[in-house]
């Protein structure tokens, strides 16, 4: 036979066979398609996949001393999958030697179901076979501890079918304390600094790929998420806790007293502008308080602190002196077809410009202001502009509203205008712009801009630290200043000014104008007789430290209405505390300011800290844990607080703080090298903490006193 | 040496003009046109269904993959332009030197090799940091070795002794490089070499001999994996036993894939399988879901790869699946014409060898794909991602290229030296 020929039959042969198998591979796809395929189709549909949110756990926020004002705290929803195989292996015998104990341990820590109760619904469950039962939510980190130690529990999720999902909640552990300027983070409606700096406080959300098995959950696809949450980073304010706690009961106790409808305090510190305390109380419908709208970024007619502004622009013009003489008119003044009144009939003529600003004279300002810039307004309105009255003060909070002022060529100008608004009627600015107002005055002419937040850090590491910002160097001439502030300490300290009473025995100096304003109640007018007191200033006159700006809104015919008699005194307990605490005496002043930046804090090993601490029997809050060997004290309100200072294997520690012979230890021990220079405690070190660790490493450590 | 040289400076000099490779490429023009419209295809759907890939990996930079497959396109269209231009008797001196080279190349995988999947089949090349797939080369070796030696063999096949015996050693040594690694491989590459001896007339007795005694540790798999199963076991249970048998080397994942195949029902399908029907079910016959827009990449492992003939139908459906493997079977009829054409034996051996290889490679892709067969790591020729097997696919077609330019240059001389191919010898 031909060998090609008997080749060739056998390749068409083997062909033809190559024919049938992709023949019977497409038959095989079109009985997938055409007789399986509804099977498939619908399979797909219960094997998606889905990318789920990783919520990262948001930063803190902490007050200048170190406290945390709003933070991020776990809780755990507990599931329970009555279907894992642990559980029911050997006909559930491992369920059924546990649910007794386990049930009473169970009653024993939520205690609102009997042992009998528990087991009921733990047999219930497993009767049942669920496979993600909602056993209960919300559990605190605390019960979850204790739960892990539970019979059954602790053996692990693979035979007891406890599942644990974390979530976080937001928690203010200081919960009024200037809660409406850290705000709400919730969801769907944020505000104050939670909603300013979102994007800071929130972190990287992560994904994770899901697999939806029977009955709608989902179950990650792998170990690893696919991309990991960043944390959010902390920002530390600079409010502090025990100022803020002062301020905040000053004013409650007043507004309690007086059943105001609402008030706000502000507590800036004079040389940089930041924001020490600030406290918004209104009345709620059941009478009590609380912190429930930001009344101190909100325009309202200011009343007589506004006086300062005028004077202001009077003496920077020099138009006048304070030593010139006005006729007051017995304390009503007539200006077109309307009359101003002072706060009472004094009958009073001849006084100097000083003496009306000292008593609060609204008739003397009117008729000054009229006199000088009656002509032209334009020039009055030219160094308001300068004060920054007729913008936002570019605090670092949401929700500032814009001032209110009319100028000539509105519709609403009227030749009462301008006398109105030289005493603070008929324009509106907030509390906090006041206070940017007199603590410029404070500061020789100097504005500066109120800010909340200090520092933004990640994990105890300064990212960025925000600096006093000058906003004007000199919005009026130094000379300018010191006659204000001249007329300032008169207001509160020459007898027969508005503010002597009240400041006759205190220690210190204070340089401050009160306010009381009439104000519109919506349709109604003045007719109410809804005043609103304030008070501005600042002390110790000779050496400004806190500029305080205290504004009430009283319900209406409060019986005491005076800025003097209602907002003066919450100013008074405010500065008498702060005087109390942190100013008294010039030395100790330059060591608070230190403090205020710099939080005084050593690190070291607990054994020795603590027996130090008791030998010289100081006063100990030991929040570190039982476990914690090495921690960090920091002093605060004369305490010494205990945290935890977390030392990981293979990863450098955090430093700062501790003595020489601890910190070479704990160099030591993960295997770094340690260079020194200084002495004293490690104030610098050369490798970032949390870095891990390579044996031999060298981490140089700057040490000083 | 001389030839060659000439050839590469040839080659070097006609990449920079376009008329000029046209007119210096030769062969089959169909087999070309093939060869181009497969590669077109695996474009478009490895660019496809590396979507997730991409999103893994590059930060859903999806161009990534498509440039790279792309560049793996060129280079292997590269590798057959210069492959079909050397003669092929050069490929019968290199088959022998290349056989040999394999074994040993084999045996390093084996034990120093890269883990991919469990199996020890890859080794990396330092240079250019690619893995191969060693059992890729030791196949186009021993196809091309075993062309060489059905073409010698040929007065002599019948017998045992002569003929038999030293055609199937060298399949024998190589399928047992490749078993304990990857043994369906082996058993494919096996049961091509058996189909190869029966076209070059080996004996029938003689095959089914070595078939029978081939299947006996087939049998004894089956016969475990049927023993051991129960369907009632637990998972956990399960697992146990497969670690267990996972200390005799792989052959726990044989008995475990075994098993899987023979006991298949719909849900308990493994994963990759539900995948892959539902992909095949959701193109319909006329229409699939359109170029692009499978949804079964997401889920379906080695979408791109092993998987891609599913993806294929649930982009274009049933019909431009059947035309896929209809252009395989188009490509292996012009290389059996190839064959009746080529006057010199090993030529016509090595274009049915090769050509075979490849169209069973691509149905038993297929046959994976449609749940026909056990899942066997192979991949869908010229079409499934680059990869050192689309290399040496192009290799392959590159040799069978070279077979037809010469049958293309013999039968142009015969027709001015007026001579008939009858009186050409044929061995």
């Amino acid at each position: 036979m031909d060998v090609k020929r008997d080749i060739l039959w056998r390749v068409y042969l083997t062909y033809i066979l190559m024919i049938i198998g992709v023949l019977v591979i497409l038959g095989k796809a079109f009985y997938i398609q055409q007789v399986e395929g509804k099977y498939w189709r619908s399979l797909s549909d219960s094997l998606r996949l889905k990318v789920v949110d990783i919520e990262a756990e948001r930063g803190t926020i902490y007050s200048e001393d170190g406290q945390m004002l709003s933070t991020s705290i776990p809780q755990f929803d507990i599931y329970i999958d009555f279907n894992t195989e642990g559980l029911r292996a050997k006909n559930g015998q491992l369920f059924r030697t546990h649910v007794d104990s386990l049930a009473w341990h169970l009653s024993k820590l939520f205690k609102d179901e009997s042992q009998a109760g528990y087991k009921r619904i733990l047999q219930d469950g497993f009767k049942k076979k669920l496979r993600y039962y909602s056993f209960r939510k919300k559990v605190s980190y605390r019960d979850y501890q204790a739960m892990q130690e539970f019979p059954l529990i602790r053996m692990g999720r693979n035979k007891s079918g406890f599942i644990a999902e974390e979530r976080s909640i937001r928690k203010n552990p200081y919960e009024m304390l200037a809660f409406r300027t850290i705000g709400l983070a919730r969801d769907t409606f944020k505000v104050g600094l939670e909603m300013k700096y979102d994007s800071i406080l929130k972190g990287v959300t992560g994904k994770r790929l899901m697999r939806k098995i029977a009955g709608g959950v989902l179950v990650p696809v792998s170990d690893q998420n696919d991309v990991e949450p960043q944390s959010g980073k902390d920002i530390i304010t600079n409010l502090d806790v025990f100022i803020q706690e002062v301020t905040e009961n000053a004013l409650m106790d007043m507004l309690v007293q007086n059943q105001a409808e609402h008030g706000c305090a502000i507590v800036m510190e004079v040389k940089s502008g930041k924001i020490k305390a600030i406290a918004n109380l209104g009345r709620n419908r059941d009478g009590s308080y609380s912190e429930n709208f930001n009344y101190a970024i909100n325009p309202s007619e200011p009343g007589s602190t506004f006086k300062l502004a005028t004077l202001m622009a009077l003496l920077e013009d020099r138009k006048i002196d304070l030593t010139q003489v006005v006729n007051l008119e017995g304390g009503s003044w007539q200006v077109g077809n309307r009359t101003v009144f002072d706060s009472e009939r004094h009958g009073k003529n001849e006084v100097t410009i000083q003496q009306a600003f000292e008593f609060s004279s609204n008739v003397g300002m009117a008729k000054l202001i009229s006199k000088h810039y009656g002509r032209q307004p334009s020039a009055y309105f030219q160094h308001l502009h300068r004060m920054r009255m007729d913008t936002l003060t570019g605090i670092d909070l949401l929700g500032e509203r814009s001032p209110l002022i009319i100028k000539p060529g509105s519709k609403f100008w009227s030749g009462t205008t301008l006398p109105w608004m030289s005493f603070g009627y008929g324009l509106k600015i907030s509390p906090l712009q006041t206070a940017m107002l007199y603590n410029a005055v404070a500061n020789g002419g100097k504005m500066l801009r109120p800010y909340l937040v200090n520092t933004i850090s990640e994990e105890g590491i300064v990212i960025s630290t925000i600096t006093p910002q000058v906003i004007s160097e000199k919005i009026c001439s130094k000379p300018t200043a010191e006659k204000l502030h001249q007329a300032l300490v008169g207001a509160c300290g020459s007898p027969g000014s508005t503010g002597y009473q009240l400041f006759k025995n205190v220690p210190y100096t204070v340089a401050g104008k009160t306010g009381t304003a009439l104000v519109a109640d919506g349709v109604r007018g003045y007719a109410d007789k809804i005043y609103q007191s304030s008070f501005a200033g600042y002390f110790p006159a000779e050496n400004p430290q806190y500029t305080i700006v205290v504004v009430i809104k009283n319900k209406p015919q409060a019986a005491l209405f005076y800025g003097a008699s209602v907002a003066g005194p919450v100013f008074k307990k405010i500065a008498d505390r702060l005087y109390t605490s942190y100013v008294f005496g010039t030395a100790k002043a330059t060591s608070i300011s230190k403090l205020d930046s710099n939080q005084i804090s050593f690190s070291g090993h607990k054994d020795d800290v603590t027996t130090l601490m008791r030998k010289l029997s100081l006063p100990v809050a030991d929040q570190s844990g039982a476990a914690a060997e090495w921690i960090t004290v920091q002093t605060l309100n004369k305490k010494s607080l205990l945290n935890r200072l977390s030392v990981n294997q293979n990863q450098v520690p955090i430093l700062k703080g501790l003595g020489l012979k601890d910190a070479i230890y704990l160099c030591e021990e993960i295997g770094l090298q340690v260079k020194v220079s200084g002495r004293g405690k490690v104030v610098s070190q050369s490798l970032d903490p949390g870095t891990t660790v390579k044996k031999g490493n060298i981490i140089q450590l700057t040490l000083q006193p | 040496m001389k030839e060659e040289v000439q050839q590469i400076k040839d080659i070097a000099f006609a990449a920079l003009n376009k008329e000029q490779i046209l007119k210096r490429t030769h062969g089959d023009r169909m087999i070309w046109a093939i060869v181009l419209l497969l590669s077109l295809i695996s474009i478009l759907v490895v660019y496809s269904a590396t979507g997730s890939l991409a999103y893994k990996y590059h930060k859903g930079n999806t161009s990534v993959y498509l440039f790279k497959q792309i560049s793996f396109t060129l280079i292997g269209l590269m590798i057959i332009y210069f492959l079909h231009r050397i003669n092929y008797t050069f490929f019968s001196r290199i088959a022998t030197f290349l056989f040999w080279i394999s074994i040993p190349l084999l045996l390093y995988t084996l034990f120093f090799g890269v883990k991919i999947n469990e199996g020890s089949r890859w080794i990396r090349l330092p240079v250019i940091d690619m893995t191969i797939q060693t059992s890729d080369l030791a196949k186009l070796a021993l196809f091309m070795y075993l062309s060489r030696l059905l073409s010698k063999k040929q007065d002599v096949i019948k017998d045992f002794k002569k003929g038999f015996l030293p055609v199937l050693w060298p399949v024998l040594l190589i399928c047992a490089c490749i078993m304990p690694a990857n043994l369906s491989n082996a058993l494919l590459t096996a049961a091509t070499s058996m189909l190869l001896m029966f076209i070059g007339r080996v004996r029938f007795s003689h095959l089914f001999l070595t078939v029978l005694i081939a299947m006996i540790p087939v049998a004894i798999i089956i016969s475990i994996a049927v023993l051991t199963y129960d369907p009632l076991e637990t998972e956990s249970a399960k697992k146990g036993k497969i670690e267990k048998l996972k200390s005799f080397g792989r052959v726990g994942t044989w008995v475990k894939r075994t098993q899987d195949f023979i006991y298949q029902s719909g849900e308990s399908d493994p994963y990759q399988l539900q995948q892959a029907k539902i992909a095949i079910a959701k193109g319909g016959i006329l229409m699939g879901l359109g170029p692009g827009n499978s949804e079964q990449r997401n889920f379906l492992p080695q979408a791109y790869n092993d998987f891609i003939y599913a993806i294929i139908i649930e982009e274009y459906g049933l019909i431009i699946g059947g035309g896929v493997a209809l252009l395989y079977l188009v490509f292996l009829f012009r290389c059996i014409n190839l064959f009746r054409r080529c006057p010199f034996a090993f030529g016509a051996f090595l274009a049915v060898a090769l050509s075979f290889t490849l169209v069973i490679q691509a149905m038993a892709n297929m046959a994976v794909n449609v749940n026909l067969v056990p899942v066997t790591g192979v991949t869908l020729p010229l079409i499934s991602m680059g990869g050192s097997s689309f290399l040496f696919t192009c290799a392959a077609i590159g040799i069978i290229l070279s077979v037809a330019r010469n049958v293309e240059q013999l039968e142009g001389s015969e027709t001015t030296h007026s001579m008939t191919k009858q009186n050409m010898p044929v061995v």
